[in-house]
């Protein structure tokens, strides 16, 4: 079908953009791949329609929502990001049953979770958490994000630290933000149980790697 | 429910035997006397507009006559008291030959049989045009075939049932019609299929808010909330159960204790643990004394709410009568977590993991770790005055003491025990206790208790700053 076609042409153009990182060429691929897929007729909201290219269809749409996420992540725009997301998962609960299991699935669940983490909304990551079944928590990703959520929860910062540089690539959005938050959360911990304390042993405890970078956000914090 | 047993022994002495087959019992349940009962009570009920009685006497009464049933009793009921030629009928007694407990030509004999007794009886009950009789044949062959296992034919007799029941709006009705719904959704629950029931069970529960359907209400909103926590749909459950329509005060007190069961566990998962510890207390108290499993699974969510909120449970509440074999791996748990030793409970959540899963506690589990520890730094921090940071990572089976450094600074920080840390000793020492009127503490407190933003009594009488509660001083 014509229809098809386009729409995988407007995918390919939108798969080069992300590898590009280019996100406003990325934002308005998207918005006209999005016209395409209400058009097509086994996309859901349309599951009533039957059509002779259903899977494909199916196909090209989860493909489209994953980039979207992925392009998303890249720009770190919030609202685009969280809209993606749901947009991901309401496609996988509908399409459990029409379409084969997909690996990265359970990729994209840890991800989120990660992001929830990052924004603190501890409550909506246990949900999601709820949601993912067994085999989904051996996958990497997700095996990440429950275990810096329990490093936090525990205290033992200096995991979370170390762990920011070892996780995988996409989820480098993440390992500004989480090592923002660790530090405070150091310093304010620090405030606390430490009567006294060393400029460098804090600059150790901070992982941090000058004694500048220690100066500017006691600044920062002040 | 005394008169029919004394009425059924009364006709049993005269009657002949043969029949019956609870003779054993001291006082023979009659079946028959039984559902004779129960048409009264409907046809009355339609009559009189009466709906309270119903679902209470109801629901009772039929709970006695499902443990005596028999499949060609089940036909006798349908031929006395449908009307002979309904579509109901026909369709029900298909339902009730089919798993052939009996042949077909005994039933005629013995329905011929039972129909000319219960005229003899004197209670002159013959076949009720009423759609409330029609519907209670519906869900006492529904009961039967649930009892009975045969699940896949239940989802029929059940669907027809529905369909059936959405084309009334009666309120005599309703009772009848929630416990189909409730069977309709657990025969579904027990094939496997219980996101298939979600839209139409939506649709009812719309329909019984606009029709004022109180009990229907309650009892679909209950087989909502199951069917969306069956599939762990935690946050729609909530979203969905913050936007119904909720009476204030609920008819049956069932279906309010399953409500606060669901509610607790919803909360439990959102990390809100001291609302979850309240609803899931009350739901335990509520519930009647035959709702064993219920209270069971009660119990266990709320053993795990109290320890993630810090306290733990009394042996006692572990071996409550019928509590201690169910509750066993919580047990050991709960002993984990006391003495604060994460290795211990490392095995035993592995141990008794399948049992975690099955109850889908698991994440709870996984959260408790943190308690552990904490449950292990408040024993060192009191038995110790001052520890080196390698003995107690040793202690907690931390990784190292870099590890142990930072969660002892964190467990300070939120209060969790009152110590120091020297980064440069390497060493968690007690905070030694000083007379508190010696520093300015209690100034502090008091300040902040006085300086409240001022009602406008207080304004109006005069420049006056606050008052302290405590020593009832102006400052």
């Amino acid at each position: 079908m014509s229809l098809l076609k386009e729409a995988q042409q407007l995918l390919d153009k939108l798969k080069t953009a992300h590898k590009k990182n280019d996100w406003p060429a990325g934002k308005a691929v998207l918005g006209q791949l999005r016209i395409k897929l209400i058009q097509l007729p086994a996309v859901p909201p349309n599951t009533g329609f039957s059509s002779p290219t259903a899977q494909q269809e199916l196909l090209l749409a989860r493909d489209v929502y994953e980039h979207a996420v992925l392009l998303a992540l890249k720009s770190q725009d919030e609202a685009a990001l969280e809209s993606s997301f749901t947009q991901l998962k309401t496609f996988y609960a509908d399409t459990r049953s029409l379409l084969p299991a997909a690996p990265q699935e359970w990729m994209f669940a840890g991800l989120d979770l990660l992001r929830l983490l990052v924004a603190n909304r501890i409550a909506e990551f246990h949900t999601e958490l709820e949601l993912i079944p067994a085999e989904g928590m051996t996958v990497p990703h997700v095996v990440s994000a429950v275990q810096l959520e329990q490093w936090l929860m525990e205290g033992a910062y200096n995991k979370v630290l170390a762990a920011g540089k070892s996780l995988p690539p996409e989820c480098s959005f993440a390992v500004e933000q989480l090592s923002a938050t660790v530090r405070e959360e150091i310093a304010s911990c620090a405030e606390a149980s430490y009567s006294s304390l060393k400029l460098a042993d804090a600059q150790v405890l901070m992982m941090m790697t000058s004694k500048k970078e220690l100066e500017q956000f006691a600044e920062q914090v002040q | 429910m005394v008169q029919e047993q004394a009425a059924a022994a009364g006709a049993n002495d005269a009657a002949p035997p043969a029949k019956d087959a609870e003779q054993q019992q001291p006082k023979p349940f009659s079946v028959k006397e039984g559902m004779q009962g129960i048409i009264t009570l409907l046809e009355k009920a339609v009559k009189t507009k009466e709906t309270r009685l119903l679902m209470g006497r109801l629901m009772r009464q039929t709970a006695m006559v499902r443990k005596h049933m028999t499949a060609s009793d089940l036909v006798a009921f349908i031929n006395t008291y449908l009307p002979k030629d309904s579509n109901s009928a026909g369709f029900l007694k298909g339902y009730v030959m089919q798993d052939g407990d009996t042949a077909p030509m005994e039933d005629d004999a013995t329905a011929a049989g039972d129909a000319g007794d219960g005229a003899d009886a004197g209670s002159a009950l013959g076949p009720s045009q009423l759609p409330e009789v029609e519907l209670y044949m519906y869900l006492l062959l529904l009961v039967n075939l649930l009892d009975r296992k045969q699940f896949a034919q239940a989802r029929e007799v059940a669907d027809t049932a529905v369909g059936l029941l959405q084309q009334h709006n009666r309120r005599t009705l309703d009772a009848i019609g929630a416990r189909i719904y409730f069977y309709y959704s657990w025969a579904y629950e027990c094939t496997g299929a219980l996101a298939d029931v979600r839209s139409t069970l939506m649709a009812a529960h719309c329909t019984a808010g606009l029709r004022h359907d109180a009990v229907g209400q309650e009892t679909l909103l209950n087989l909502l909330l199951r069917n969306y926590l069956a599939y762990n749909l935690y946050d729609q459950a909530e979203k969905f159960r913050s936007k119904a329509q909720k009476a204030d005060t609920w008819r049956v007190p069932g279906q309010y204790c399953r409500y606060l069961y669901y509610l607790g566990t919803i909360r439990a998962i959102q990390l809100e643990y001291t609302e979850a510890k309240e609803v899931l207390q009350q739901a335990s108290r509520k519930a009647p004394t035959c709702a064993h499993g219920f209270r069971v699974a009660c119990n266990k969510w709320l053993i795990l709410v109290r320890l993630l909120l810090g306290e733990v449970p009394e042996r006692v509440e572990f071996s409550a009568p019928g509590m201690r074999t169910p509750l066993a791996p919580y047990f050991e748990l709960t002993c984990a977590v006391r003495s604060g030793d994460l290795a211990q409970f490392r095995v035993v959540s592995e141990k008794f993991a399948a049992a975690f899963r099955a109850d889908r506690t698991t994440n709870l589990i996984t959260r408790l770790q943190y308690n552990v520890i904490r449950t292990g730094l408040r024993r060192i921090n009191l038995a110790y005055s001052r520890i080196s940071l390698k003995d107690v990572a040793e202690k907690l089976a931390l990784p190292s003491a870099v590890d142990a450094e930072y969660i002892c600074a964190k467990a300070i920080r939120d209060g969790g025990i009152d110590a120091v840390l020297d980064h440069a000793g390497g060493f968690l020492a007690t905070r030694e206790l000083t007379d508190l009127y010696s520093t300015n503490e209690p100034q502090v407190g008091c300040t902040v208790r006085s300086v409240k933003p001022q009602s406008p009594l207080q304004s109006a009488a005069g420049p006056c700053k606050g008052v302290c509660s405590r020593h009832g001083c102006y400052t």
